[in-house]
């Protein structure tokens, strides 16, 4: 008896032992230094599917530069330090702690002890140096490499011991902490061999097999099927734990669909096919909204974006081009009170009902209601007023024949064409709306819709243009991210384009001001300089700004803890935290 | 044989000129591959250079022609500046794929356009012509792109077939043999019906005004006073004399085995050449859409030179006249 | 005259006489802006009020709500026939302000609803139908022409000008014409004006167009070529160029007729993905082409359903061309005979 009762005992104790590994999916070992998240629980198991528009062109972190290679990737990566996209603040990642010393100038990070790649090999150091290495390197021309150069030098990464990383750079740099979201940490034991020898570009493409590539994000690669879909599983060595010390991510498959077109995102969703959409149209929100209860799906309005939409007027040097008449057009473009009097006749709230179907906002300066910390409240939001636009006209020399067109001093017809992307047909709408506007102020504005590329090469090479239609901004609620925007220097300076010397003393205002909020680390004082940079732009209106839309989702009812954000990536930035209610999708599921 | 050698020759010189001329058109369009950049303000101009240079674009046209023959003879026919990766592997995966779509599609036009029309020809005014010609005008009339959507919108509403892709998503594994034959059957229903439709309106009009033409001919008109069977009639006296536009435009069908189906493809989510290649051409990804021109021009070669076999084979009159010039 | 030629030929001038007319046809300027009434669906027309069964009839104005737009029955608008309204050219010649028809302001008679910036589409169809119509036919007459020129030098003469020739044919499909477009449109200055952009815009659809024409013609020809008629008249002392008009060319009509049946609409839908490289018809002019390029999003489709009516016309307009092209091939036929 009594040697039974021992022997079942020791049973139970092995057999509880063995349960106790594989109850909890991956209950955490004592020695990872792992992010707990105290406030998420959720559901495991089940598939999420998600469409996109096209394929993804690469599955290398350094080289990827499109927004759907991003997508992907950045489910399979993770960073030092991220910034949620819900609070918009950073945040800690990889590295568990930083220590920035009081000049700014150098930060150091602690990183996470014993965690590991998807492969399960150990993340150390020496992982983050190869990483900035090969960001860096020249050869191999990263788009990312330009974040890391601050005035010319790059950043000095420097390995203190297994868990200590120290950078410095060669002036202090506001909200420096911001680079590092998005720069994913390579696992060097992988890559090291292509970069030596110089094969790095080649690493890692779509048909990368899943044992040679690995990361240190929620999911790892399981499948590419060519033109097809993309499947990620879960990553079992995954850092972060949920409220209950239990392993993330909360899915076990993460599906990506290429679809082909909004519209084909649209029809699959309501087919079932997919989960979720990222970012919809209005017409498509409101279709979507109608069919909400047949298809139980939550729908999203988050306000608007961050991006801003404008018309940029020629003011760039033509000397040395033989572009006689668009330099004559110039002459109208330069005066102040032409651009001031056309943004007093633009319709914005035409533009935000018709083109965003009312799902958007209207802008006067380059900084919309979408950004709250950043946006300055006092700038003034005029409205729209023909006779105080044909008063400035007045006052400016221009003067109307008898039919009613403008003419100018030298009485020409005002007369000028207006270039928009016709691949955007948002940009076209709104180019007819600002044609009948500016038509009831007797100007004569042609629209010509060109391929993308080509409205590029005129607007950044040519100069062959007279005004454009263009869109900038969405990245970052940071400031620093459109330096090379205001900065008269600046490469996306897009009104005029390598110029030498500031061009008047706005400009000259604007360049002191953004330098110095670059090396200003106190947010309030930024703030403060910032406000200022905003009011001179909308007072001198080198962009008419437009509008701007909202950024609008979609997704299954079942899909818990959406939590869609104004920054890019706006439904999947928390893929970790994501789950599908009682017991998971079918796929090609009837809804 | 001299004919053969002389279309092999003519073929060959055909595919040199295509891809110079190729090279010569993407040159005078403005713009390149890595402009999108320009629009983000944290990448610098030097980084932008750098990577044209790394693909050899900032190269004088000359050069990179000669270079891309290179890569050519290595079977590689230069990179993708998109994907990271040689263009001819890339090309070949999705080929498969469109040619699956675009055969079984024009099998299905042939076998159902020849018969309506000869049957519609030899029934003038009846019925069934009048049927015809009403909804090959439809067909013809309404743009592809039209047709196309409001098909998908049925399929949507009714839940009758998968939209798009060619498989099945997820769990791709464990399908038997047949399983996968039944799923790739079932995705290629839509575009295979959209594609059916758009040619074979075409085709049957044709169709049935050559054979109508050949059918009030006298001597035909003759050979059924003589009390000649209509079978033998059609097969013997019509058909051979009517195939000649017939013939020309099946060589035209061969020749878009590979073109013919992009539209049907980007729409229906087909993973064929289509998506691969319009989206390289709108992002000037320069050589991989030279290579897809390419292997588009092969098969448009193979397919005009089927055309004139046939037709030399069909029309003896033809033949007759070739052996005078030869 | 043959009794359904009368019917088909009138029903062609009918189509053509309406798209002429297209000025005082259409109540409004096709240009006008209505904001307020976006994506308005068309006015009903009504015969009874409380009052009873009126002869004229009358509409209510649109007023927006929640999810589209209510009937506002506080005031009738009666319709009435050859009113005064915007001023409008017709082809340059003269002007006038006269409409067939039309309501007193501020309501409008939107018969075919109006698009996303509250046109009437009405009198945007009817003034695309000019642009479009024209281009269509001066384009298919071009690929027709060049084809016919081309696949008959081919056929006829044979040997290695037959061969250059299809050679030619076969490098033109493969070319990347979309890059040859962008390279003529950054040639191009920005604004061209509208006569210009209209032969541009025919010619382009109209020299990427005739390979088919090309193939099928000389294909014909091939086989007329050395038909025993054809022989004996040569045999005669006749010339090449009286073979060809006499004997060749009409065999090949037939086919050159089918095809422009197809091609004609086929054109007039191309215009639209012109417009993507900047050479279509700009705005706000109107053509089907660029009204039919909006219906490329799935959602527009579906919940504007009006918006589809220059597909219609360009339906309608299309089977009148391709009824009268069948007729023709067999009275050509018949005749021949």
């Amino acid at each position: 008896m009594k040697a039974i009762t021992r022997l079942t005992l020791l049973v139970c104790l092995l057999t509880g032992f063995a349960f106790a590994g594989t109850l909890a999916p991956g209950a955490a070992t004592p020695v990872e230094d792992l992010l707990h998240l105290p406030t998420l629980s959720g559901q495991f198991g089940g598939h999420l599917t998600i469409g996109q528009r096209s394929e993804p062109k690469t599955l290398n972190p350094v080289l990827a530069a499109d927004s759907i290679s991003r997508e992907v990737i950045g489910r399979m990566q993770a960073d030092l330090i991220e910034i949620n996209r819900a609070t918009q603040q950073t945040e800690p990642a990889l590295a568990k702690s930083w220590k920035v010393s009081p000049d700014g100038r150098t930060f150091t990070l602690a990183l996470r002890r014993g965690i590991r790649f998807s492969d399960g090999h150990p993340f150390d150091a020496d992982d983050v140096v190869f990483s900035f290495m090969v960001y860096m390197d020249e050869a191999v021309d990263s788009p990312q490499r330009d974040l890391l150069i601050i005035d010319g030098k790059p950043l000095v990464v420097t390995k203190v011991d297994a868990y200590t990383v120290r950078f410095t750079l060669s002036r202090p740099y506001a909200a420096a902490e911001r680079i590092f979201d998005g720069l994913a940490m390579l696992p060097k034991h992988l890559l090291e061999k292509s970069y030596r020898e110089g094969k790095f570009t080649q690493a890692w493409a779509l048909n990368v097999a899943s044992s040679e590539i690995a990361g240190l994000g929620p999911f790892r690669l399981k499948q590419y099927v060519a033109g097809q879909q993309i499947v990620l599983e879960r990553n079992p060595y995954y850092w972060k734990t949920d409220s209950e010390n239990r392993r993330l991510p909360y899915l076990d498959e993460l599906v990506f669909l290429f679809v082909g077109s909004e519209d084909a995102q649209v029809l699959r969703f309501e087919a079932g096919e997919t989960d979720m959409i990222s970012r919809l149209s209005s017409e498509n929100y409101n279709l979507l909204s109608r069919e909400k209860a047949r298809t139980s799906s939550q729908l999203a309005n988050l306000g608007p974006s961050l991006e801003y939409n404008f018309v940029v007027f020629n003011l760039n040097d033509l000397s040395g081009k033989n572009l006689g008449d668009v330099a004559r057009k110039e002459k109208w473009f330069r005066e102040v009170k032409f651009r001031q009097a056309i943004s007093l006749a633009v319709d914005r709230e035409s533009i935000v009902r018709l083109v965003f179907g009312t799902r958007g906002a209207p802008l006067w300066g380059n900084v919309g209601p979408g950004n709250k910390l950043w946006v300055n409240q006092a700038i003034p939001h005029p409205q729209r007023s023909l006779d105080q636009a044909r008063s400035l006209l007045k006052s400016a020399g221009f003067s109307w024949n008898s039919s009613g067109q403008l003419l100018d001093s030298s009485q020409q017809t005002v007369e000028f064409t207006l270039i928009a992307s016709s691949s955007n047909s948002q940009r076209m709408k709104m180019a007819t709306l600002l044609q009948d506007d500016l038509a009831q102020l007797g100007m004569q504005v042609h629209v010509v819709p060109l391929e993308f590329r080509a409205v590029i090469d005129r607007v950044f090479q040519t100069f062959d243009y007279d005004a454009a239609i263009m869109a900038l901004g969405g990245g970052d609620a940071d400031p620093n991210p459109e330096m090379n925007v205001w900065m008269s220097s600046g490469t996306s300076h897009l009104w005029n384009l390598g110029e030498k010397q500031p061009a008047s003393d706005w400009e000259r205002e604007i360049d002191s001001l953004m330098q110095q909020q670059m090396v200003t680390l106190d947010y309030a004082r930024r703030k403060q300089l910032y406000d200022r940079v905003q009011e001179l732009i909308a007072q001198n209106s080198p962009f008419i700004f437009l509008a701007t839309p909202n950024i609008l989702t979609a997704a299954d009812m079942r899909v818990g803890n959406f939590r869609p954000a104004v920054l890019d990536p706006y439904t999947l930035w928390n893929a970790e935290e994501l789950y599908v209610r009682s017991g998971g999708l079918e796929n090609a599921g009837v809804r | 044989m001299k004919y053969l050698l002389r279309r092999l020759l003519r073929a060959f010189s055909l595919l040199v000129g295509v891809s110079a001329l190729c090279f010569v058109f993407t040159e005078m369009a403005p713009g390149n591959y890595f402009d999108e950049m320009r629009l983000n303000p944290q990448i610098s101009p030097d980084t932008i250079s750098a990577l044209r240079a790394q693909y050899g674009l900032d190269q004088p046209l000359v050069i990179r022609y000669a270079r891309w023959m290179k890569s050519a003879i290595h079977a590689d026919f230069g990179y993708s500046m998109a994907y990271n990766m040689p263009v001819a592997p890339l090309l070949w995966g999705r080929a498969k794929n469109t040619l699956l779509l675009t055969t079984t599609a024009m099998l299905l036009t042939w076998l159902i356009s020849v018969p309506i029309g000869v049957w519609s020809a030899s029934r003038r005014g009846g019925l069934v012509d009048r049927i015809v010609t009403v909804v090959t005008s439809l067909l013809v009339s309404i743009p592809e792109i039209v047709i196309a959507f409001a098909l998908l919108a049925l399929v949507v509403r009714w839940r009758l077939l998968p939209i798009g892709g060619m498989t099945a998503t997820v769990n791709g594994a464990a399908l038997s043999t047949w399983g996968s034959v039944r799923d790739v059957a079932v995705h290629l229903v839509l575009p295979v019906f959209i594609l059916v439709q758009l040619e074979s309106a075409v085709i049957i009009r044709h169709v049935r005004a050559s054979v109508g033409e050949v059918l009030s001919a006298e001597y035909v008109r003759s050979a059924r006073g003589l009390g000649i069977g209509r079978a033998r009639l059609l097969f013997r006296h019509v058909l051979p004399v009517a195939a000649n536009p017939a013939i020309s435009l099946f060589g035209l069908s061969l020749a878009g085995l590979i073109s013919g189906s992009l539209l049907v493809e980007v729409i229906c989510g087909w993973p064929g050449l289509g998506p691969l290649v319009l989206e390289a051409t709108l992002s000037r990804d320069l050589y991989l859409v030279i290579g897809g021109i390419m292997f588009s021009a092969v098969f448009m070669v193979g397919g005009s030179f089927v055309a004139d076999v046939l037709l030399l084979a069909s029309d003896p009159r033809i033949r007759r006249g070739t052996s005078d010039a030869c | 005259m043959h009794a359904k030629t009368a019917v088909l030929i009138s029903l062609l001038a009918g189509v053509h006489l309406l798209l002429l007319f297209a000025g005082c046809l259409s109540p409004y300027d096709p240009r006008t802006q209505n904001r307020d009434v976006p994506y308005a669906p068309p006015t009903r027309l009504h015969f009874v009020d409380n009052a009873g069964f009126h002869w004229r009839p009358f509409i209510y104005a649109w007023s927006p709500v929640e999810d589209g737009y209510a009937e506002d029955h506080s005031e009738a608008y009666p319709i009435h026939l050859f009113v005064r309204g915007d001023r409008y050219q017709f082809f340059g010649l003269w002007e006038s302000n006269l409409h067939a028809f039309g309501v007193g302001a501020p309501a409008k008679a939107l018969l075919l609803g109006t698009d996303g910036f509250g046109r009437d589409v009405f009198s945007r169809v009817l003034w695309g139908g000019q642009v479009s119509v024209a281009a269509g036919i001066a384009a298919a007459f071009i690929a027709l022409l060049v084809g016919a020129l081309v696949g008959t030098i081919a056929g006829f003469y044979g040997g290695w000008l037959d061969e250059s020739l299809m050679g030619i044919t076969e490098l033109f499909l493969s070319l990347p014409w979309f890059y040859f477009l962008l390279g003529v449109r950054a040639f191009l200055p920005l604004h061209l004006s509208p006569v210009r952009a209209f032969f541009l815009l025919a010619s382009v659809i109209g020299l990427i167009g005739w390979t088919r024409p090309a193939r099928l013609v000389r294909g014909i020809v091939l086989s007329v070529r050395d038909r025993n008629h054809v022989a004996a008249a040569r045999g005669f002392g006749a010339s090449n160029f009286y073979l060809l008009r006499r004997h060749i060319i009409p065999e090949a009509f037939g086919a050159l007729l089918t095809q422009s049946a197809l091609l004609i609409p086929r054109y007039i839908a191309a215009e639209a993905t012109l417009s993507f490289f900047g050479l279509g018809v700009s705005e706000p002019t109107p053509s089907w082409g660029n009204m039919l390029s909006v219906l490329q999003q799935y959602s527009v489709l579906v919940s504007y359903t009006w918006l589809l009516a220059p597909a219609a016309a360009l339906f309608i307009t299309s089977v009148i061309y391709a009824l009268v092209a069948d007729h023709l091939h067999s009275r050509l036929e018949s005749r021949s005979t």
